[in-house]
């Protein structure tokens, strides 16, 4: 089966497996190996493959200089910031799909996310900069976790909506001849159903949120309050070659966030397969 | 009499269960994008918080500034080459890969890993293998020989140093949503293909690519949509720079706005910068109202 297109018996075929697999995880590998590596060692005119000497000295610099602080902060940005677009994404799906608003309100929303989602985020940047700093805002976690809003919303509405959208009705139906309210309905019927596409919202939501740099940047001025892409953007402009604490950084912001690479595959999988009509 | 009030009673729980979402996105987004719009009309400094009207002053200003052009050439630039060759790539390696093998979902997940990486990590990475002098780049051309490049500080290059960046990150991406369509097609399609005598070259132009064009046009958006936004991977890695070599129009609006202080200027580029994505975004919407309406 599945031999139209190639013959996966060629010699040919396992080497370029190997070389796809190399050519995309090799700076991944570059990220783990620099980190391990003595500061000497990083700045060797020509580059070793391996740590020469293995060294976990740049671990701890990175974290006797409080790096674990950023890592907190990213953690914390990010963790509010999702629950919040969870909570208030899933009522407006739902409110969305089993509900028709008047003056088409139901159609413009979703056209309004679907623009959001496309514009550069630089456009919005002044007047949330301005309205962030007329309520003492900025320079202040809670205020990312507002403004991030911006991004994981959207998002987050989209893809409960699909999910929302999905649903048998007659569930829902039967509840309500049993007399159940709506809310009974939402907590006992629709909730449970809905789960797996809840998980896999949450996770797309917090890699959004771990990834946002721009707003991060701009907001956030006190050095105890940055986040890891600021934290890695500081290392990348003041010490250019301590390349091995730089990496170390990237560890931390890397670890917690690949072991979703299963879920989000498996999610990308089912999310772009198609119908054929 | 009870079902009419029960359905009002409805229709208020689902007003009160939109709004949170509604006013958080009016109170962040639309009411910003109203400001900016005006503001793209007025003469504002930051400093004394002074308005005043400029009709169109701002656009002309932008429209005539080379910068803003540069700017906007090197996103297009940017935008269309990255879309094309991840396209490509995800499309050609979604058919080498097609069907099942050993260790097909392992390989898939290893190969996801780039586009899980946040884009800091990974433009500190590959600023580390651009490096001139010792990165491992311009090591392994000078040891066969071949001059060194600059990959970052040749402004020639440095546009063309974000895109492959770009490409290894994202291609997985679109070998993703490729294989996701190849494989939702029935095998019969190709079987009744090969029954009829269809050579390799005809099955795929003539069956596949064709059942695809959807496929591929979504994946178009989704990378156009993405990329024309960069701002991170410019930041971390060029500044804009050399020169102007690498300064696209996020970035722009942003030097503007906050290391110049012309939000005039800026808020006349952003909402240029807003036609162009809504424009773009025209097919987009449709289809996928379509999909989600029906």
């Amino acid at each position: 089966m599945g031999t139209y297109v190639t013959s996966k018996h060629s010699p040919l075929f396992p080497i370029l497996l190997a070389l796809i697999l190399v050519i995309s995880l090799f700076p991944i590998y570059w990220i783990i190996t620099t980190s391990f590596k003595t500061p000497v060692e990083n700045i060797l005119p020509v580059p070793t493959l391996y740590p020469h000497r293995f060294t976990l000295e740049n671990y701890q610099k990175i974290f006797s200089s409080g790096s674990l602080r950023y890592l907190w902060n990213s953690i914390f940005v990010t963790a509010v910031s999702t629950l919040i677009s969870l909570v208030v994404a899933f009522l407006a799906a739902y409110a969305l799909v089993r509900h028709r608003f008047p003056w088409n309100i139901n159609v413009v929303f979703l056209v309004w996310i679907i623009l959001v989602k496309m514009l550069p985020p630089v456009v919005l940047a002044v007047p949330l900069y301005d309205m962030f700093a007329k309520m003492k805002l900025i320079n202040n976690l809670w205020g990312l976790v507002l403004v991030f809003q911006v991004y994981t919303l959207p998002y987050c509405i989209w893809m409960l909506y699909g999910f929302v959208k999905a649903l048998p009705l007659e569930f829902e139906e039967a509840a309500q001849i049993d007399g159940a309210s709506r809310i009974q309905i939402v907590r006992t019927v629709v909730l449970p159903l809905v789960r797996t596409g809840i998980t896999a919202t949450a996770i797309f939501c917090i890699i959004v949120a771990w990834d946002e740099f721009l707003f991060s940047m701009l907001f956030i001025r006190s050095p105890d309050l940055l986040t890891l892409p600021l934290a890695i953007v500081n290392y990348i402009g003041e010490f250019e070659t301590l390349w091995g604490q730089l990496m170390g950084i990237g560890m931390l912001a890397t670890i917690p966030i690949i072991i979703f690479a299963r879920i989000v595959y498996r999610q990308m999988t089912s999310a772009y397969s198609i119908e054929l009509k | 009499m009870n079902q009419a009030r029960r359905s009002r009673g409805e229709a208020l729980f689902f007003w009160l269960i939109l709004t949170p979402a509604l006013a958080l996105l009016i109170w962040l987004t639309l009411y910003p994008m109203i400001t900016v719009f005006l503001t793209s009309f007025q003469n504002y400094s930051y400093i004394t918080g002074r308005r005043s009207w400029a009709g169109i002053a701002n656009y002309i200003n932008i429209l005539k500034d080379g910068l803003f052009q540069d700017s906007f050439r090197n996103t297009l630039v940017y935008c269309l080459s990255a879309t094309a060759i991840e396209v490509v790539l995800g499309t050609v390696l979604a058919l080498v890969f097609y069907g099942d093998f050993r260790g097909k979902s392992t390989f898939t997940i290893l190969l996801i890993m780039p586009m899980m990486l946040s884009t800091m990590v990974v433009s500190s990475v590959w600023k580390t293998l651009y490096h001139y002098d010792i990165g491992l780049l311009n090591t392994i051309l000078a040891s066969i020989g071949l001059p060194r490049v600059g990959w970052l500080t040749d402004s020639k290059m440095a546009l063309w140093s974000i895109v492959i960046v770009d490409i290894w990150q994202w291609t997985p991406f679109a070998f993703i949503v490729m294989q996701a369509g190849l494989a939702s097609i029935p095998q019969q399609i190709f079987e009744a293909a090969i029954v009829d005598g269809a050579s390799y070259y005809q099955r795929l132009f003539r069956v596949t690519l064709p059942i695809l064009r959807d496929q591929i046009l979504l994946l178009c958006l989704l990378r156009t949509i993405d990329t024309f936004k960069v701002f991170s991977k410019v930041f971390a890695l060029t500044r804009g720079g050399p020169g102007n070599a690498t300064e696209t129009t996020s970035f722009f609006i942003y030097r503007e706005a906050f290391q110049y202080f012309k939000l005039g200027r800026s808020s006349a580029a952003s909402v240029i910068t807003l036609l162009v994505v809504a424009v773009m975004s025209f097919f987009y919407l449709r289809k996928m109202l379509n999909s989600k309406e029906a």
